[in-house]
């Protein structure tokens, strides 16, 4: 079987969001997943993404960050690389989510949002760059 | 991401259609806050043609919520598509938010 990767890059803006958005919508397309999954990836990368742009860079200059997707039997593998400094969210301290409204904090919100989302969370630095390899179960009981 | 702003008897209701994301919460934020500062104890907001949501978009609706009941008002979420009534219940949101399945419901509520 030949290989079935997709990769872009995106630069370190927030109004990038709209084109990661456009990339996993196509790389869906092509490869026939499901609206459900494709929300789901998009919305960890998302996550990943907004956190290495308002935390990664102490410079004000244009970064590149590179995501690569790979269906593999039934996983996806998704590669997420970016050149700020170190984070590993697996380290993150997961937020009190069973709180009441007053007590509820927002931050680290997202990168649980992610973890949630994603089956297997991995992280590497290699060099001057983050790593992060992820894999998400392709359900096939989908019927859209 | 499109936002319909319409007023029902004293509600003040949000029709989202789109994607609630870093880019659009802004903007988002402002109207809900522009409609509490004008004096609104009831909002809800109208989820179903928003296709989108992120944790940017989870942190406004948290803001506001604070911010209406310090009013002693009251927010209500309804007609969520699944996918986003997940994110809501994967953040904890649902157990403090009062998220119905329609507008009609919402409306009844107040």
């Amino acid at each position: 079987m030949a290989t079935k990767e997709y990769s872009f890059e995106l630069k370190s803006h927030l109004d990038e969001l709209d084109q990661l958005c456009q990339n996993l919508e196509t790389f869906g397309k092509k490869f026939g997943l499901s609206k459900k999954l494709i929300f789901e990836i998009n919305l960890a990368l998302d996550e990943l993404f907004t956190n290495i742009i308002s935390y990664g860079f102490k410079d004000n200059q244009e970064h590149t960050i590179k995501v690569t997707l790979r269906p593999q039997n039934d996983e996806l593998c998704l590669c997420i690389e970016d050149d700020g400094k170190p984070f590993n969210p697996i380290d993150f301290e997961t937020p009190n989510v069973s709180c009441s409204v007053e007590e509820c904090k927002i931050g680290g919100l997202g990168i649980h949002i992610m973890k949630k989302l994603m089956d297997e969370v991995c992280y590497e630095r290699c060099g001057d760059k983050n790593v992060l390899n992820l894999k998400k179960k392709i359900e096939t009981d989908d019927n859209d | 991401m499109e936002i319909i702003e319409e007023k029902q008897g004293g509600i003040n209701i949000f029709k989202l259609n789109g994607r609630l994301d870093s880019n659009t919460s802004q903007g988002f934020e402002q109207k809900l806050f522009q409609a509490i500062s004008d004096g609104s104890k009831s909002l809800v907001v109208d989820f179903k043609d928003l296709d989108y949501i992120s944790s940017a978009g989870l942190r406004v609706i948290l803001k506001a919520t604070k911010a209406i009941k310090r009013e002693d008002g009251r927010i209500m979420l309804c007609s969520m598509q699944d996918y986003v009534k997940e994110v809501f219940e994967i953040a904890g949101f649902d157990s403090f938010l009062p998220i119905v399945a329609t507008m009609d419901d919402a409306i009844k509520s107040f």
